[in-house]
């Protein structure tokens, strides 16, 4: 059975203020089709940035990244980010907001009514179309991140620390409803974390990250079947083994 | 130079309309009540300390219905608001324009900035004679007091709206390449919605330094609108009929102050957050 690599990085350098910082050197990485892959690592260790490369957002110093085979240069319409921050327009209403990728690619008004009304309500923010982000709690904020980025019906969602500012329980909420809609359809993603449960939760593979220069440590596969839940993956037996693992690679890191 | 106040005028501007917005019936009573004791106690004891000078409120009263009935009042007022009105037409295009292109390109920030900041930092009313005797003396049309009031009321729109500008949230600018917007939809999406609080807190300030450059233009070039009624009762110490056209201009920035406030409102509603 061949295996389709949607996400290549080869050999991916970059580096930060005029090459006196090396964020990482060398980074090997392969996203498969459909697959769900975490990257984790410790704080500042470079996986926004790797992410932001992905995308086309910044550009590397040597080395490439492929997506489908040819070198990202700027963002596609075929990929779409949920940015930790949120990053929704303030001015815009949640209707304009989740529909906001769609406008700028010039859907159609029917396709982009019918799109937003759907991923609004698939993220269950039905009732709030007209409300503007202030209005909204942190968790609901990023509902709204989440339905733009899917209204793109994109094939690659890009995931920077979606859940990382919002309070424990809220968190869970999304990381359920996230992995609900994800194996509803699954699609190409790529999870940044630092927290080593959302990875195993979230995760058909985990990439552990090295501290700065980053380096892949290891990439282990989590066999946790799904349709997982939050409390199905803890549950599971080897969810305390996995952890334990993951602890150890980004401990004995940190010590040294 | 004067970023950092520009940029805390701004702030303050809003958080004050954010505050005066949530008025309670007990805030408007005590704010009533301080109104009627100063008017009370100018109408019946200022007459007692100086009968000539403390003219009471209820003469000035009477004096605004003398000089309306003279025409003289609305001729005046006509005068003195068209010339504010185009001084604030040329400052609100030219500040806006120059603010949002050298908010945007570093070359031209650059270029304008130690102008900008020596203006703005030379009290306005220094330069009201060069404005004069640039426009020539035999000119004696409204043209050197509708340059007054342009430059008394540019700079506060201006650094304004280019501090907006420089102040766009990098994370949106990156959401919005994220989603490969285009240049165009970059502004109307992104920088002028975002710009847009900014801009307008400019623009209330520059209404009261306008009107400063107004008064003082009458003042200076060539006695007219309200300003000359200012001088003209003044010399004939009928201070009752002087202070009507003070509280017409002091009404005219109350009231085009409050207006401006209502179009942040509408425009941007987004400010109108609760916490």
């Amino acid at each position: 059975m061949s295996v389709i690599v949607r996400i290549a990085v080869e050999h991916a350098t970059k580096r930060y203020s005029a090459g006196s910082v090396t964020v990482f050197e060398g980074l090997e990485l392969a996203v498969r089709d459909r697959e769900a892959v975490c990257i984790l690592g410790p704080s500042g260790c470079g996986k926004t940035t790797l992410l932001r490369c992905m995308h086309g957002l910044v550009g590397l110093d040597a080395g490439r990244i492929a997506i489908d085979g040819s070198s990202v240069t700027s963002p596609r319409r075929n990929v779409a980010m949920v940015f930790q921050h949120f990053g929704l327009m303030p001015w815009m209403r949640v209707r304009e907001n989740v529909g906001y990728g769609l406008a700028l690619a010039g859907t159609p008004r029917a396709t982009l009514d019918e799109r937003v009304s759907r991923y609004t309500d698939m993220v269950g923010l039905n009732g709030f179309e007209r409300a503007y982000p202030y209005q909204l709690s942190g968790g609901m904020q990023q509902r709204v991140g989440l339905a733009r980025a899917l209204s793109m019906e994109p094939e690659i969602l890009l995931m920077d620390e979606p859940f990382g500012s919002l309070d424990a329980q809220t968190r869970e909420i999304l990381q359920d409803e996230l992995l609900h809609i994800y194996q509803g359809h699954p699609r190409t993603m790529v999870f940044i974390t630092h927290s080593i449960e959302e990875a195993i939760a979230i995760g058909d593979r985990i990439v552990v990250l090295s501290a700065r220069p980053a380096r892949v440590r290891e990439i282990m596969t989590v066999d946790i079947p799904r349709p997982r839940t939050v409390a199905s993956v803890v549950a599971h037996p080897r969810f305390v083994e996995l952890r334990d693992h993951c602890w150890r690679l980004l401990r004995e890191r940190a010590v040294a | 130079m004067t970023i950092r106040e520009a940029q805390a005028t701004a702030a303050s501007a809003v958080v004050a309309r954010r505050r005066a917005g949530r008025l309670h019936l007990s805030d408007w009573a005590v704010r009533l009540g301080s109104v009627a004791l100063v008017l009370g106690l100018w109408e019946f004891a200022g007459p007692r300390l100086n009968p000539l000078i403390l003219r009471p409120p209820s003469a000035i009263f009477r004096a605004f219905f003398e000089l309306v009935g003279t025409g003289e009042l609305q001729e005046a007022f006509g005068q003195s608001l068209r010339e504010f009105a185009a001084g604030m037409a040329i400052a609100l295009v030219a500040g806006i324009l120059i603010g949002v292109a050298s908010g945007r390109n570093r070359f031209i920030y650059n270029a304008i900035d130690p102008i900008v900041g020596a203006l703005y930092s030379t009290p306005s009313v220094a330069l009201v004679p060069l404005i004069s005797v640039a426009f020539g003396r035999a000119a004696m049309g409204d043209e050197p007091r509708i340059a007054t009031v342009a430059l008394f009321a540019i700079f506060p729109i201006l650094i304004n709206t280019q501090q907006g500008v420089r102040n766009v949230d990098q994370s949106l600018l990156e959401v919005a390449r994220a989603f490969s917007s285009s240049e165009r939809r970059l502004w109307t999406d992104v920088i002028l919605p975002s710009a847009t609080p900014f801009v307008l807190a400019g623009v209330r300030l520059a209404i009261g330094r306008g009107l400063i450059g107004m008064i003082v233009a009458e003042f200076l070039i060539g006695l007219v609108g309200l300003g000359y009624l200012i001088i003209a009762y003044e010399n004939v110490f009928r201070i009752d009929r002087m202070f009507v056209p003070v509280v017409v201009v002091s009404a005219m920035g109350i009231l085009l102050m409050s207006f401006v406030q209502w179009i942040e409102g509408r425009v941007a509603p987004w400010l109108r957050r609760e916490q």
